[in-house]
């Protein structure tokens, strides 16, 4: 009889643990993306778009059953845009977590970070960065780029300049910083290399506001085209309106930060007829098939930044990654997971890149050239879709 | 309660700690600091000895500014060159991290020096001025002296080696850096019961009559900021040890700001106060994260709660300059003073 209510004793404790143990079972199941998103400090701008991307996506992947039946769970911290929180932010998520995907939200966290994936081999990272150092897939073989790096950017503008008008003028005018001075060598070469004429390049110092000892450097430079690198905002706009009392025609042109649909409107005036490089489609885009556009204005009636764009696509490609991770059968670590990042060819993001992409190395360099058209107050396509080889 | 602790020799009255309860507490926090690493996770490793870097820096500034008088806003450019330093000698040579963060702090306290030339002219303010001017000088060499340096894109460290062990770890680097710390704070202690730490104590207080007594200011003041710089720089190579890239974005002067807050709200011119300025300022914001995290909000909530944590800071910061203008010492000093007096209550 003692031994029967033992036995019944024992059936019921592991009916309960059994009971305990399956959402536990569950939760180790989940998929992990973690996110060291700068939602206060300088870069809170992109880094709110960010998270609501990157949230909306796996809202969509979650509803939709998740990836094989595994569940995606995005755990997000602020970093304040600095590399010591960003790191924190990093540290506690993977000491509560079993992260397997990662977003890093600046080039020296991406950097710094590094030595600690390597070390830890468990997680593939992309993250805000454009960096050319990152496109290195030796140096970073557990990383990636959300899209071309500053001087693949660089090359797409070129490359439109020299269609439009070989043997232009250019003038580079770049802030005195990591981000600023990244593509600026290779871009003068890639300049010559197409026969463009280098005819400027302007640095100025971090946050400077008055550029007028620059205006007149650029003036005595006289270019055709005039592209901005390391900026958001400020100087540009003083730079355009200053050259254009001047009397200076030039076109001017931006990359991936300051081509922001409500950036470029801040610029007021000067931003009529401003051009740059976009690898994303912009929110509003109607011109071509996109489901997936449609499903975020869908699901977000009101305008989506490019930053959106990207931390959306991070996650689609994060999940895509990660499914065909599933599908070879493969564990999900770092290196599977770049593995199969790599076998990304000709993938149809669903309009958010306009044509289908391809991930061989750490990049994917493909964008388009948009200007922006004042009395729409949209930023338009100025060209076909560009690639890079 | 306590009510005096007799004093019946020249050595008991110069003891750092001078009585039983004392180092009771203090062999308490030591076995506490060896069972740490073994008892938590990463993340509190990795904020122990980010906090164990800053209260290094912090106590140095505290040297300059707290005991002597001298404001400086140079203290991230002087931990910039010991993190150059470290990164230099530890990519290229491969020497050791200890002989390499003495020479970091060599470095750093060679240019302090020259940077501290202006305090026999101008205080205040203008040497605050004159250390920012410092500072960009040496933004500017750490971005251009790209052969060197590396220019904007930095340098990589390699990882810290310990007889072949290479320390690559948070619970691998916190007994590198805990212990560096702590001698550096043991050592800082120290300084203000000597005739160095006195003479920046009486020029502080008042530098005219300081010379007048006999000390040399020309000295001391370069003394004091050779100092400050040799903490920043070992703090700064222990920065480069742990965080493996140094760039010139590295150490902006928001950073240098960073220290002169935590030395302010800890409280000037004590070794306590620069250990508890330093915790607060590290510490607080990822209190904060925690408690906002802790609130049934979800993702969207953090975004809608991170900038009210970030006010909630400042109105801190701002509150205890208010309402405790000593820092956060003299709370810790009102504290135990209503412990050693219990069950009586102090008056005034």
């Amino acid at each position: 009889m003692e031994q029967k209510k033992i036995i019944k004793w024992l059936g019921s404790l592991a009916a309960a643990a059994s009971l305990i143990a399956a959402p536990l079972a569950q939760a180790e199941e989940e998929i992990v993306i973690g996110g060291s998103i700068p939602m206060t400090g300088v870069f809170a701008f992109a880094g709110i778009g960010i998270h609501a991307g990157i949230t909306d996506y796996v809202k969509m992947v979650n509803d939709a059953g998740g990836i094989k039946g595994r569940k995606i769970k995005y755990v997000p911290e602020d970093t304040g845009y600095k590399v010591d929180a960003s790191v924190a932010a990093f540290k506690k998520i993977t000491s509560q977590n079993k992260v397997n995907l990662y977003y890093g939200d600046s080039t020296a966290f991406a950097k710094t970070i590094n030595p600690e994936l390597e070390r830890m081999g468990s997680i593939m990272m992309a993250g805000a960065s454009f960096a050319t150092e990152i496109n290195d897939p030796k140096k970073y073989p557990n990383q990636f780029l959300v899209g071309p790096d500053y001087t693949e950017m660089m090359g797409i503008l070129m490359r439109h300049i020299a269609k439009e008008k070989p043997g232009a003028k250019v003038a580079l005018v770049y802030s005195d910083t990591e981000f600023g001075r990244d593509p600026i060598d290779e871009g003068e070469a890639l300049a010559k290399k197409l026969g463009l004429n280098v005819t400027g390049k302007i640095m100025t110092p971090p946050g400077s506001v008055d550029v007028s000892t620059e205006i007149v450097k650029l003036r005595r430079a006289a270019p055709d085209y005039t592209i901005f690198h390391g900026y958001v905002l400020a100087p540009i706009p003083e730079f355009i309106s200053q050259a254009r009392k001047m009397g200076m025609t030039s076109q001017f042109m931006g990359t991936f930060w300051s081509m922001d649909n409500s950036m470029v409107m801040k610029m007021g005036e000067a931003a009529e007829g401003f051009m740059g490089v976009m690898p994303f489609r912009y929110y509003y885009e109607s011109d071509a098939k996109a489901p997936m556009l449609d499903k975020i204005r869908k699901m977000r009636p009101e305008y989506q930044s490019n930053a959106y764009m990207q931390g959306f696509l991070t996650a689609m490609l994060f999940t895509e990654a990660a499914k065909r991770t599933l599908d070879a059968g493969k564990p999900l670590d770092g290196k599977n997971l770049k593995a199969s990042l790599n076998t990304i060819k000709n993938f149809d993001t669903g309009g958010v890149v306009g044509v289908p992409i391809t991930i061989r190395g750490n990049s994917i360099p493909v964008g388009r050239i948009y200007r922006f058209d004042a009395k729409q107050q949209k930023m338009l396509p100025a060209s076909d879709w560009i690639h890079l080889d | 309660m306590r009510i005096g602790t007799a004093k019946q020799s020249y050595a008991h009255d110069e003891s750092l700690f001078d009585t039983r309860t004392q180092w009771v507490w203090l062999g308490l926090l030591g076995v506490s600091l060896l069972l740490f690493p073994f008892v938590v996770d990463d993340y509190w490793l990795y904020l122990a000895c980010l906090v164990a870097i800053n209260i290094a820096s912090a106590t140095g500034l505290n040297i300059l500014t707290g005991y002597t008088g001298l404001v400086s806003l140079g203290q991230a450019a002087f931990m910039g060159l010991g993190a150059y330093t470290v990164a230099i000698l530890e990519q290229r040579f491969g020497t050791p991290a200890v002989l390499n963060l003495v020479a970091g702090g060599a470095v750093a306290m060679l240019v302090g020096v020259v940077v501290g030339i202006p305090s026999l002219r101008v205080k205040g303010l203008y040497l605050a001025i004159s250390t920012i001017a410092a500072s960009f000088i040496l933004h500017f060499v750490f971005a251009n002296w790209s052969s060197l340096t590396g220019g904007t894109g930095g340098m990589t460290v390699p990882p810290a080696n310990f007889f072949g062990i290479p320390l690559d770890t948070s619970f691998r680097l916190y007994w590198l850096i805990v212990p560096v710390a702590l001698t550096m704070l043991v050592c800082a202690a120290n300084l203000f019961r000597t005739r160095i730490g006195r003479a920046f104590i009486a020029i502080r207080d008042r530098d005219i009559s300081a010379e007048v007594l006999g000390i040399p200011l020309l000295r001391y003041k370069l003394t004091s900021f050779a100092l400050s710089s040799f903490y920043a720089g070992v703090a700064g190579g222990l920065w480069a040890y742990f965080f493996r890239v140094v760039t010139p974005e590295s150490f902006p002067l928001m950073m240098s700001i960073f220290f002169l807050a935590a030395v302010i709200v800890g409280g000037m011119g004590t070794i306590l106060g620069g250990i508890l300025g330093a915790i607060f300022m590290t510490m607080v914001p990822e209190v904060l994260k925690l408690i906002v995290g802790w609130l049934p909000l979800g993702s969207e909530g953090a975004v809608i709660l991170s900038p009210v944590r970030t006010i909630v800071f400042g109105l801190l910061i701002v509150g205890f300059l208010i309402f405790e203008p000593l820092g956060l010492q003299e709370l810790w000093r009102r504290v135990r003073r209503f412990f050693h007096l219990w069950p009586f209550r102090a008056q005034g």
